[in-house]
């Protein structure tokens, strides 16, 4: 439904220029494709990414693909029959993804991927993606610090066809698994889903009482784990997340949740478009297609000062 | 290389182990990501790391390093013009200046409780720490890989693959250098380090992941 209204705000918009400024001539058209906006941080980079495109004076076309790789396809469809000049897209799947983006390539649409990277080269333009890597050693390392390098321990991993999933559990065991006493005793995946974290926080939890840390490869299954922790007594568990949303940025302030991982996202996103319009206007395209944005440490130090993805100063 | 080195107080034992190196990289240790053994594909992190390493990153960083203080004062006051003469000028756009360096001074303090154990190094003598040197087996960071010039993670598949690579700079040095550095009474030694160090954003010190390290005998 919000679809549709968008996209009849989206036309009605396009007619108003069409009759008050230039006759014959529509603002160019930018599609904004990500996973559903229930996620705050897939919400702060089509925000992002919208709120860039209009600043350049493009039309926006906001869709969802809901992590479903045919319904990606269909919306690559639907930005090439809109005429879309490019699509910023955070995608559905490192391998499905692969055919939509070059179908988007032949029509002559090119594509700037966000957050996500796809496994192929030299189809998209660009992929600006987080360093997990890198932020996931950051999380890790606080981590350890916490658990004062010892004690067991609890991973909740993200959804398996998401590169960042084995990404961030790569980069925190590369980090963690250097200190002996430090001791996984359960790892499970929860799909970045608050519930589904709620639900096998508390099975792990009555498996394993003696547990004095969850590491989480997202910031909604450190919330849903941090809630049954909570529900259970069990505050005294140091849960530490990945992505830096404004709920565990406030978990952070009250003393819940210890840390987070900021990603960028709503930087990223800007930069895609900032890409896309160089591309459409100048003809210029970035100098690598792979990019690379570091992460930053979140805690009770500068959770203050974060708001929607990004760092304020 | 080591020959470049000019090392002012007489020879040490650790001068032995750093001539070693050649000879103890024969032998074969288990890695981690041999146990994982999760990834079919046939790339192998620490082979890579272990092929160019002599040849072409100690080779790299002693020719790009600059004296610490040296490298420190210019990033603090231009680090675009750090940057172009320390740093690796193919770095991803928004990650911060990795420079090459060469750190001699002597260790004020050492943590060798954790296991990402580190010294505190003096470099101008004022008695005071400037920068903190990693001697693992714990390291943080990936400021090796990300210090040479010749590495693109455009030629990599994906984040995972340049991470292991990443990852298998710091088990190389600390299979073939750190390892083999002495951990108690470092206070007061002089040490001798050529690494590399990322421009940090917090009140930490420099965080220096050295390539090659040697530590003087006890004062």
């Amino acid at each position: 439904m919000k679809l549709t209204r968008r996209m009849t705000l989206a036309a009605f918009a396009g007619m108003l220029a069409l009759g008050t400024a230039v006759p014959a001539y529509a603002a160019d058209l930018i599609a904004i494709i990500t996973p559903s906006h229930d996620n705050p941080f897939f919400k702060a980079e089509a925000v992002g990414a919208e709120a860039k495109a209009k600043e350049l004076g493009y039309e926006t076309l906001v869709l969802v693909h809901d992590d479903d790789a045919n319904k990606q396809s269909e919306l690559i469809d639907t930005a090439i029959g809109r005429g879309a000049k490019a699509i910023i897209l955070d995608n559905a799947g490192a391998d499905a993804t692969v055919a939509a983006v070059q179908k988007a390539k032949d029509a002559g649409v090119p594509s700037f991927l966000i957050d996500r990277e796809i496994n192929a080269t030299g189809v998209a333009v660009a992929q600006i993606v987080s360093n997990n890597y890198q932020g996931a050693q950051l999380g890790a390392q606080e981590f350890v610090k916490l658990m004062g390098e010892k004690g067991n321990f609890v991973e909740l991993v993200g959804k398996e066809s998401d590169t960042n999933a084995g990404i961030r559990s790569k980069g925190y065991h590369d980090v963690i698994d250097d200190y002996p006493d430090l001791k996984m005793v359960a790892q499970q995946s929860a799909n970045w889903s608050q519930t589904e974290a709620y639900a096998k926080m508390e099975s792990i939890l009555q498996a394993n009482p003696d547990i004095k840390g969850v590491i989480s490869g997202n910031d909604t299954m450190a919330m849903g784990a941090y809630a049954a922790l909570a529900a259970a007594g069990r505050k005294d568990v140091i849960v530490v997340g990945f992505d830096g949303s404004n709920d565990v940025r406030d978990s952070i302030a009250s003393g819940g949740i210890k840390a987070t991982v900021l990603q960028p996202a709503f930087a990223q996103a800007q930069m895609a478009v900032e890409q896309a319009n160089d591309l459409i206007k100048n003809n210029k395209s970035p100098a690598e297609e792979k990019q690379l944005m570091d992460c930053v440490l979140i805690d009770g130090d500068n959770a203050a000062k974060l708001e929607t993805f990004a760092l304020t100063n | 290389m080591l020959n470049k080195l000019t090392w002012p107080i007489p020879a040490v034992p650790i001068l032995a182990a750093m001539v070693g190196i050649g000879l103890t990289a024969c032998k074969i240790l288990p890695t981690p990501s041999e146990e994982n053994g999760g990834n079919a594909s046939a790339f192998n992190a620490d082979k890579m790391v272990g092929d160019i390493w002599t040849a072409k990153v100690v080779a790299y960083l002693q020719q790009k390093a600059g004296p610490f203080p040296e490298v420190h004062a210019l990033a603090k006051a231009d680090p675009a013009a750090a940057g172009a003469k320390y740093g690796n000028p193919k770095k991803q756009a928004n990650s911060p200046w990795t420079f090459a360096v060469r750190l001699e001074g002597k260790v004020v303090a050492a943590n060798t409780q954790s296991r990402a154990a580190t010294m505190d190094v003096d470099a101008d003598g004022d008695g005071k720490a400037d920068a903190r040197v990693q001697i693992g087996p714990a390291m943080r960071g990936t400021a090796l890989r990300d210090s040479l010039d010749f590495i693109q993670f455009n030629d990599f598949t994906n984040q995972i693959d340049f991470a292991q690579f990443g990852k298998a700079f710091n088990t190389y040095a600390d299979k073939t250098v750190l390892s083999k550095l002495p951990r108690e009474g470092l206070e007061g030694r002089s040490v001798r380090v050529v690494g590399a160090y990322a421009v940090g954003s917090g009140q930490d010190l420099p965080l220096v992941t050295p390539a090659e390290a040697e530590i003087g005998p006890k004062p």
